[in-house]
């Protein structure tokens, strides 16, 4: 939950170029954005290695719920530390060929289409344009996967449904039954416990705010399968950015690479 | 005037041997026509001085040319020939009776045509000779006693089965000749060799009167519909419609297929030239299982003649069954999650996986109980049978026992399934497959380098054969078809692979930024079965970037994996030689029974339990042949016209082996309708074969005359002079008469 302040200009500058880049017939490259973290990581070797899948985190815009996060919005929240450490237990733990470095996409060109997983934290403070709800509804109809993480209690919910009932305004957030295969798809996750971020350092609570209750929600396809994989009341992004803290205890960080894996190869096999 | 020069018929030339009754030797002949030669060159050679330029040489060659005809002649030529002996043999008269003698040209029909041909001077002048058998004939042979008898109303027309009754009926006769009176329009689709070779043992001639117009003015008619016998359910099938019309050449027409009158596809066509046989493909979708009788036809068109050959029907079964494909995937992959969206779509296909997550842990979907796959990759026979195809993914081959990889090569080999190789980072070449059982089955030549896996994007295209393939086919259009995978995304990746192994099908080409087009999409038979490799696993860009309502993807991988498992045998395969009996009532059954490892079945008893357009039932039991182990066969009376389905039932002791249905049709007098023009072809080649002529019924009358000479009846052999032709003076005459008109004109008489 660390954060620091960046220049507008700088991110508006890459914002810029990344969409150009993605009116050319390729697929994009990865490429460096400033983070808002205070515990930075290098740039892999071989960041720019082609793969079959990437940590694909979504930058998307605050507008009135940036709140603490200033001008630059909550998308970089633990980035890139935790899409990087997390890739790392992905490449360890599973067949799947994947990139070192995280691959950042926005919702305001086409190049999301070639990235079918997706992860965005803090949606809590999220505000999606009418055209961006349109282009995630569409990937997701396509068949594109959402995992959105670490928004807690009652006012974050609010704000987060807030742009998700304009991206599917007729299908309901449920609860995902524990037999679901989500749950099962290469860890068996039947029984799950509350991941904290790392405020649990100072406060000693696994919750925030009044997120008590942890939720795995998820909004279905006509089909039966996962197109949004909601992870409320929790904090697997930080889970996986601290996960080689010695303070922060290891059952979290071990259910939150299990969980966000089983995420990444439901979405590769349903 | 043929006769008045030859002194005898053209037959007697035909028919007869040529021979010189002179006793002397050919070379005395030879000798003493070079002698004259010589004598006569000396001659004009010495008198040179009286003619000048080429015109000695005239001279000499027209009196060369008179003494090489008389000393010719002093060899007495002559024609030996094989003449019946009059009121001693019999000719049996064959008229054609089926439905098609009954079509009218001008103000008669064919049938009074040839009733004209008869009772005007034919049979009297016949009888004069010899004995006449009058027969009528459609289907059998049947003696009448006068034309009056004949009435055009058989169902159908056998020719050769007519002939080979009558003479069997005559074996004990002196049959000297057979005069067939017909249009030709031979229902059984000509006559066998058998008979023919039957006909030339006993050497009698053949003679045939043809009737009809050789050609109809104004019609369309459909020779010919070709399209499966069995479908899967839903499946989209293409029915090759072949037609050929009169009279319409450039306009347009509109073919359709029918179920019970529901029109499935139906499409404009263009017509070409007059009598060209023009073949059309018309696709339509198999709708929902069972067995149909689809229509095939063409809308008549205003003045067209004959309207009852604008139509066919053909029998399909769509089948019930939901074959099941098994998916071996070697890491977790976007195209596997998409092929598998795209296969749930699609009702009569189920899709088994086994996906490699980690190195030591699987997950399989789409079992059919727990237990099903939870050991891997099946090991035994019997396991990996159970499934009608097999897609291999990013799988290495190390991955696979020696016993997996034989068993992989048999799936295809010896049980008949389709086997699909996907691209990847560790198929193909990258998965070391080229030194593997594997190669053999991968329908192209895999190269020996590594790095042939490609993360680019890339574009792809349709080849010749690809756009005339189901499984490419997005839109019916071929030409609008091939557009439309030109606008297709590119796909994500791409594996390097050598050219397509002889006798495979290329349908689709890759074409990288800057390199040359390489296969993409390659398909061939091995075996009992087929496979194919689509050396890519970055289709599922097809589908994130295009509308989410868009099925191109689903429906390209639906059509291959239906082209996969579509005709994969099942353990007991049915089977009947002709689906539709034009006019026949025997059906032969033929059986095709395999045990769980498909090895055949020698013991097992097989039953086929029919059902008729009546809903009776009817079960026969089938016998082994004895040269093919496994395979049982039976006859059996169809009985009234219409639909048939068998349905062939296998067993072992109490086991049930498996089952399978046939279903076939019988049509009565439906092929009395098409080809109505006159078949001189079939006509002629019967009387050429058989030593007989071919007349029309304006040159009938000469047919008494010339029917005398055969072989075979109660003959004599007759030598008939030729040096008293009077062409043989003519031709004296006029070598003379040219010789003393030269020499007048140039001074030398």
């Amino acid at each position: 939950m660390c954060r620091r302040p960046l220049v507008r200009f700088t991110l508006m500058a890459f914002s810029v170029a990344f969409s150009v880049s993605a009116l050319f017939p390729f697929q994009a490259a990865f490429r460096q954005f400033p983070g808002m973290e205070d515990d930075p990581v290098p740039v892999p070797a071989d960041a720019y290695e082609k793969t079959e899948w990437a940590f694909t985190r979504l930058m998307y815009p605050s507008g009135v719920h940036a709140s603490v996060f200033g001008e630059i919005g909550s998308w970089p929240t633990d980035y890139p530390k935790a899409d990087r450490q997390f890739v790392q237990g992905v490449r360890r733990l599973t067949r799947i060929h994947a990139r070192s470095s995280e691959q950042v996409v926005d919702l305001d060109s086409d190049e999301v289409f070639n990235w079918p997983w997706l992860y965005a934290v803090e949606v809590g403070h999220w505000g999606l344009t009418g055209a961006e709800c349109a282009k995630m509804r569409e990937y997701l109809l396509r068949g594109g996967f959402f995992m959105c993480d670490d928004f807690h209690g009652s006012g974050e919910w609010n704000v987060f449904i807030e742009s998700i009932q304009r991206v599917f305004p007729d299908r309901p957030i449920v609860e995902i039954d524990n037999q679901d295969p989500i749950f099962h798809v290469l860890y068996d996750l039947g029984e799950r416990i509350q991941v904290p971020g790392i405020q649990y350092w100072y406060t000693g609570r696994i919750w925030e705010k009044d997120g008590k209750t942890p939720h795995w929600r998820a909004i279905y396809d006509d089909s039966g399968r996962v197109m949004v994989a909601i992870c409320f009341n929790q904090d697997n992004g930080d889970a996986w950015e601290w996960a080689d803290h010695p303070r922060y205890p290891e059952r979290y960080a071990s259910q939150a690479y299990r969980m966000g894996i089983n995420y990444i190869i439901y979405a590769m096999t349903h | 005037m043929f006769e008045f020069l030859f002194k005898y018929p053209g037959a007697v030339f035909h028919r007869g041997q040529f021979v010189l009754l002179a006793p002397w030797p050919l070379w005395i002949l030879a000798l003493g026509i070079l002698a004259a030669g010589g004598l006569l060159l000396w001659h004009v050679r010495r008198n040179r001085g009286l003619l000048s330029g080429a015109r000695p040489i005239v001279i000499w060659l027209l009196e060369t040319a008179m003494v090489a005809l008389l000393l010719f002649m002093l060899w007495h030529p002559a024609i030996s020939i094989a003449t019946l002996q009059p009121r001693q043999n019999v000719v049996a008269v064959v008229v054609d009776d089926s439905r098609s003698m009954a079509i009218r040209e001008g103000s008669q029909t064919r049938s009074a045509q040839a009733a004209a041909v008869l009772d005007g001077k034919l049979l009297a002048a016949l009888g004069q000779k010899f004995q006449v058998r009058l027969y009528r004939f459609g289907k059998d042979a049947e003696r009448i006693q006068k034309t009056g008898q004949l009435s055009a109303s058989e169902p159908a027309s056998r020719i050769g089965d007519s002939l080979q009754q009558v003479l069997a009926e005559s074996v004990t006769l002196p049959l000297g000749a057979v005069v067939l009176l017909s249009d030709g329009a031979d229902n059984s689709g000509g006559i066998d060799l058998d008979t023919i070779s039957q006909i030339r043992r006993r050497q009698i001639p053949v003679h045939t009167i043809g009737f009809g117009r050789e050609k109809v003015d104004k019609d369309v008619e459909i020779i010919d519909a070709a399209l499966p016998g069995h479908a899967l359910a839903d499946s989209r099938l293409s029915a090759l419609v072949t037609f050929r019309q009169y009279g319409y050449a450039g306009q347009k027409a509109v073919v359709s297929v029918r179920d019970g009158g529901k029109v499935l596809a139906s499409r404009p066509v263009q017509l070409k030239g007059d009598g060209a046989p023009q073949s059309e493909p018309l696709l339509f979708n198999a709708g929902l299982a069972g067995p149909k009788t689809l229509e095939i036809s063409i809308d008549p068109l205003a003045g067209e003649e004959n309207r009852d050959n604008n139509s066919i029907r053909r029998l399909i079964d769509v089948e019930t069954r939901k074959p099941r494909i098994l998916y071996m995937e070697g890491e977790p992959r976007w195209e596997f999650k998409f092929i598998r969206r795209a296969v749930e779509d699609d009702r009569s296909l189920q899709l088994a996986s086994i996906l490699r997550t980690t190195q030591n842990k699987i997950y399989v979907q789409g079992n059919s109980d727990p237990h099903e796959l939870e050991q891997g990759f099946p090991a035994k026979p019997e396991e990996l049978f159970a499934y009608d195809g097999l897609i291999i993914g990013s799988v290495e081959t190390s991955y696979f026992t020696q016993t997996q990889q034989d068993l992989i090569r048999e799936f295809a080999n010896r049980r008949g399934g389709g086997i699909l190789f996907l691209g990847g980072r560790f198929a193909l070449a990258e998965g070391g497959y080229l030194h593997s059982p594997l190669a053999e089955l991968v329908p192209v030549r895999i190269p020996e380098a590594k790095d042939t896996f490609h993360r680019d994007f890339s574009n792809q295209q349709l080849t010749a054969q690809g756009r005339e393939s189901l499984i490419c086919r997005l839109v019916e259009d071929p030409a609008r078809n091939a557009e439309r995978w030109n606008q297709m995304p590119q796909l994500a990746n791409y594996n390097d692979v050598g050219e397509a192994k002889p006798g495979a099908v290329t349908l689709m080409e890759v074409v990288p930024a800057g390199r040359r087009a390489m296969p993409l999409l390659v398909t061939e038979n091995y075996g009992r079965g087929r496979t194919a490799v689509f050396a890519s696993s970055g289709s599922w860009r097809w589908r994130m970037w295009q509308d989410h309502t868009d099925t191109t993807h689903a429906t390209f991988w639906q059509q291959l994996l239906r082209y996969l498992v579509s005709d994969s045998p099942g353990k007991v395969t049915g089977s009947t030689q002709r689906a539709v009996l034009s006019d026949e009532t025997r059906v032969t059954l033929r059986a095709e029974v395999r045990d769980k490892a498909f090895e055949p079945v020698p013991n097992a008893v097989v039953e086929a339990h029919i059902t008729g357009p009546d809903g009776t039932p009817t079960s026969v039991e089938m016998t082994p042949l004895p040269l093919e182990q496994g395979v049982y066969t039976t006859e059996w009376n169809a009985e009234k016209p219409g639909s048939y389905v068998a349905e062939i039932v296998a067993g072992r002791g109490k086991d049930e082996l498996g089952r399978s249905v046939v279903v076939f049709r019988r049509e009565d007098g439906v092929a009395e309708s098409f080809r109505t023009a006159q078949n001189r072809e079939l006509l002629e080649k019967l009387a050429e074969q058989t030593g007989g002529r071919y007349y029309t019924a304006s040159n009938a009358a000469r047919l008494p005359e010339e029917i005398s000479y055969s072989e075979a009846g109660i003959t004599t052999r007759e030598t008939k002079d030729l040096w008293d032709m009077p062409v043989v003076f003519l031709l004296a005459l006029l070598l003379r008469g040219s010789e003393w008109v030269l020499r007048r004109r140039w001074g030398v008489v």
